[in-house]
């Protein structure tokens, strides 16, 4: 057995302090040592994006990452963006509505690139959103539906922050 | 009792459908797109073992020595099993033909590279990688079988030594007079066309939990699993177990498009947990293993066409010879690819006369395995491309030249040479909205003004069939027996009216636990909420077959509106007595029972299911008080196979046209989509939202068949393409929208008129792509004759022109 290192971190605002071998990956650490199985693994060799987390606000491939370079960092996961209260958050809600999904197995690492995305830049343009998809693959839904959440998204976002968001019942 | 299934919208018990025929979200997706559905990686069972499988590096090889004894020994290693497990516990894997299987691991001989020879059982998934590498294994290489032409000549080295060739299947189907049609024919037009190996490549790759008690001998495997009832047959042949010892619990799964695979994989995690003593073995597939050794890979064809046409441009007669290379066995039943063309052999015209001239071969490649689409995509790509040349040669528009060979919208339902039944079409109408769309003369406008300014630029116009609810009948060819697919669902209503459908397949991305909800809210009065769809195990479950030739969503439609015809005969039953009526003088409207002629006198669903359920005094004795009920769909009508294969199989025919523009990039021989527009017919549209999807998806992937997916191989049999960044899965860059349009026709013979639409575009994508792509290259004197039209060879074709 390689020599365990420990290692602190947060996830979705909850902060952890765990022992682990030094060359296990970020993604399989995230899954296996702390259940959060939402991240999925599509290619285990940086293509796919599938397994895209947050790390310290940065989009990464969680396949790529060893979970020790994670060692006091800040993450997100697709289990981070919903509210307490299971309410969807709006770039989920755009994907609903405009069928961005359908077997949803790539979709988590979609919805937390393009959080990045709008979280820096709140009103894309459509290179710049080109720019971000183009780092994902999605098997299902040929993309069109996912381009049309991003801007669904955004608006929704936009919205939010200018308060004119429309409560929905 | 018979019952009678709605035939039309108008046929359900509502005054207006709010959930049928609309754009409905669908239900599964918060589980999705919060992280919560559960795939096969996430399922964690108590004491549950790691595969992790040691595979051949060799596409042709004696095992001399393999010796695990180091593994055995290394901590965290609970088993370890080679060839001589395999030998001792299973069969080898059944297949189409039959008799080309071979067992999960090899024992003496090696086939393809990627052949699991060892597999160990670990306490985690980085342990038994780590004993993999302890175990030692001596081949001698034997010369490798790469081309199927090679393979068919006396003498060459056989793939499978026992069967004594490396031919799996040859035969000739003659449909009608072809020699004479082609004797007569103004015009015969030939040529060759290779389409190279593309498959399926799901997002989530295959995965498994085995259990095998040792004792007890009873079999369970979770997996994600596509058709699990087949699946639980097929564990039952390989481990020659009683049927009813193997039970199989699909997870909801990330795609499959028919290429998930994992059987080889589950044996081998099936024959881990009988040797760890009936421990949970989970095996997870990885993406290198997918591309190299899993259900991947489909249609290695080479196509020799030729096409009859008379004096006043109809097509007489198609001749199509086929060599199908299926790779080192038949376990993938990819031969029914091969055989499923037969449904619709013509596509959308009316040839009279065809021939088929098919051979199946084995080489030293992965087994072939299904993709979407199953077959026709290829078989569409070269009848479209013979269309275009007879087209071109005639000098006649492409879209006028399939017009005036289109089957009329008055001769449905339509019997096609090779024996299929098309149910209902308006094909001219299809290809009228979509050339409007496209603005198709203003497209050839642009076309001329681009090819004056020396722009390489193409307009492809193509026009296939989707066959849908695949039957078995249309497989008996390759050896696949069975007529029918049943397809079953349970709807219960429970004492408060809340509605439960249970099925037996899991989701792996259609929207069909959606399409239930909507049914069932529609004929019951509800709203979606009220209802939900649960799934069941192959042992709890009625018979099913899940998804899989375009069938599922008609399949359920009529499984679900058949149970609750069921349950609406027995509330009926038990309304009339609580009424003082006749049963017949009951009606089920917007979710009341409603006494005919005596407005006021009605129960709703719910209090009539809490009669049924919680006042047994107010019932007759015998009365059967559960409002539940069980139906098992399958399509009515279809026939036994004649001696040249001939049938009604597939229930119905879709149809589409689309419209492609491209340009070639003259420098680097890249193929560039600007415009794509799309009409398709496909019935009645259940839930337009996912009909849609669907259709966009299908056409990303009939892309990356037509320009950019390819497993290489080198001469040797070795794989080239091993990772994501050798095989060119389309992103979004490669992707343009589609614009789309519809035609709805329904079927006659359907549930609700509503047609097979999974698969969808990929029929016509790539022809349509490729159309476009030689309609660029004509006026150059050349032609794609291979697919995919990659950047290097556009190029080459190119160049040649260039002296």
């Amino acid at each position: 057995m390689t020599q365990m290192r420990p290692i602190r971190l947060t996830v979705n605002g909850v902060a952890y302090e765990a022992p682990v071998e030094p060359r296990t990956t970020l993604a399989d650490f995230l899954r296996a040592d702390l259940e959060l199985t939402g991240t999925h693994l599509g290619c285990e060799h940086g293509v796919c994006g599938i397994c895209t987390v947050l790390v310290d606000g940065q989009a990464v491939r969680s396949c790529l990452m060893l979970a020790v370079q994670a060692d006091g960092a800040n993450l997100m996961t697709v289990e981070g963006l919903a509210g307490p209260d299971g309410k969807l958050h709006p770039i989920q809600q755009a994907f609903v509505e405009e069928h961005g999904l359908q077997c949803g197995f790539c979709t988590p690492g979609f919805l937390i690139a393009i959080y990045e995305l709008l979280e820096n830049n709140p009103s894309p343009s459509e290179a710049e959103i080109l720019d971000v998809l183009g780092g994902q693959i999605c098997r299902c839904t040929g993309y069109q539906s996912i381009l049309r959440a991003v801007h669904s998204a955004a608006a929704k976002l936009g919205a939010v922050r200018s308060g004119t968001a429309q409560e929905s019942a | 009792m018979a019952i009678e299934i709605p035939k039309r919208l108008e046929d359900l018990p509502t005054s207006a459908p709010r959930w049928v025929g609309r754009r409905v979200e669908r239900k599964e997706d918060a589980a999705l797109l919060t992280g919560r559905t559960q795939f096969i990686e996430d399922v964690v069972l108590p004491g549950m073992l790691h595969c992790a499988i040691l595979r051949s590096p060799f596409p042709h090889a004696r095992i001399a020595k393999l010796d695990a004894t180091d593994a055995e020994a290394q901590p965290g290693v609970v088993a370890v099993v080679t060839g001589e497990d395999a030998l001792r516990w299973s069969q080898p894997a059944a297949s189409a033909p039959e008799g080309w299987g071979t067992h999960c691991l090899a024992s003496s001989l090696v086939r393809f590279v990627g052949e699991p020879v060892a597999a160990v059982a670990a306490t985690s998934r980085y342990v038994a990688e780590d004993a993999l590498e302890r175990i030692v294994v001596d081949y001698d290489p034997l010369d490798p079988i790469a081309n199927p032409f090679a393979a068919m000549e006396e003498g060459s080295p056989l793939v499978i030594e026992e069967k004594g060739t490396n031919v799996m299947m040859q035969r000739l189907f003659t449909w009608g007079a072809v020699d004479e049609a082609f004797a007569k024919a103004a015009h015969v037009f030939t040529e060759k066309f290779r389409w190279n190996r593309v498959g399926a490549n799901p997002t989530e790759t295959f995965g498994a939990i085995c259990e095998w008690d040792p004792m007890s001998l009873d079999l369970t495997v979770y997996g994600s699993i596509q058709a699990a009832s087949f699946f639980a047959l097929g564990r039952a042949a390989t481990f020659g177990l009683p049927s009813n010892k193997v039970n199989v619990k699909s997870q909801p799964h990330g795609g499959s498009f028919g290429g998930k695979g994992g059987t080889r994989g589950t044996d081998i995690a099936c024959l881990l947990s009988r040797k760890a003593g009936g421990r949970p073995v989970k095996w997870i597939e990885d993406r290198m293993e997918y591309l190299t050794s899993g259900g991947s890979q489909a249609w290695d064809r080479h196509y020799e066409v030729s096409l009859a046409v008379d004096a006043d441009a109809q097509a007489t007669g198609l001749r199509v010879k086929l060599v199908d290379d299926l790779g080192a066995t038949g376990e993938g039943y990819a031969a029914i690819s091969a055989a499923k063309p037969l449904a619709a052999f013509t596509g959308p015209y009316t040839i009279p006369v065809a021939e088929y001239d098919l051979t199946l071969v084995a080489t030293n490649k992965l087994p072939a395995f299904p993709y979407r689409g199953f077959g026709p995509p290829p078989h569409f790509f070269v009848l479209e491309q013979m269309m275009d040349i007879a087209a071109r040669d005639l000098d006649i528009d492409p879209a006028e030249f399939r017009r005036r060979n289109f089957i009329p919208s008055d001769q449905f339902p339509y019997t096609i040479p090779s024996g299929n039944e098309y149910d209902s079409g308006s094909y001219e109408e299809v290809l009228d909205k979509a050339l409007a769309l496209a603005g198709y003369a203003d497209l050839r406008a642009k076309q001329a003004e681009a090819r004056e300014e020396g722009r390489i630029v193409g307009i492809g116009v193509a026009s296939a069939i989707e066959p849908g609810v695949f039957d078995w009948n249309a497989y008996r060819t390759v050896g696949v027996p069975g007529i029918g697919v049943p397809e079953g669902a349970t709807v219960s209503i429970d004492i408060l009216g809340m509605i439960t459908v249970r099925v037996g397949f899991s989701l792996e991305g259609q929207g069909q636990y959606t399409l239930a909800s909507q049914l069932v809210a529609d004929y019951f009065g509800t709203d979606i909420a009220a209802v939900r769809v649960v799934q069941l195990d192959t042992q709890s479950a009625p018979p099913s077959f899940g998804p899989g030739g375009s069938r599922l969503g008609v399949a359920i439609t009529g499984a679900v509106l058949g149970a609750c015809e069921r349950i609406r005969e027995k509330m009926s039953a038990v309304t009339a007595v609580l009424m003082q009526t006749e049963p017949d003088k009951i009606q089920l409207l917007d979710g009341k029972f409603a006494v005919v002629g005596m407005p006021g006198a009605e129960m709703s669903v719910a209090e009539v299911a809490g009669t049924m359920l919680a006042r047994s005094d107010l019932l007759p004795p015998g009365i059967d008080p559960r409002p539940e009920a069980t139906h098992v769909w399958t399509a009515a009508g279809r026939t036994e196979p004649d001696d040249q294969g001939r049938a009604k199989s597939y229930l119905t025919a879709a149809q589409a046209v689309h419209v492609v523009m491209v340009e070639i990039d003259r420098d680097t021989g890249v193929v560039e989509i600007l415009k794509y527009c799309l009409a398709d017919d496909c019935g009645t549209r259940l839930n337009p939202l996912i009909v849609q999807g669907q259709t966009e998806g299908s056409v990303a992937q009939g892309i990356g068949a037509a320009l950019f997916e390819e497993y290489v191989y080198d001469e040797d049999a070795q794989p080239l393409t091993a990772t994501f960044m050798d095989y060119l899965i389309p992103t979004i860059n490669e992707i343009p929208p589609t614009e789309q349009t519809e035609v709805v026709t329904p079927s006659p013979f359907t549930p609700l008129g509503a047609k097979g639409c999974g698969e969808g575009a990929i029929h016509t994508t790539p022809a349509a792509v490729m159309c476009a792509v030689n309609d660029a290259l004509a006026p150059l004197g050349t032609m794609a004759r291979e697919v995919p039209a990659a950047p290097n060879r556009v190029w080459n074709l190119i160049r040649a022109t260039q002296g």
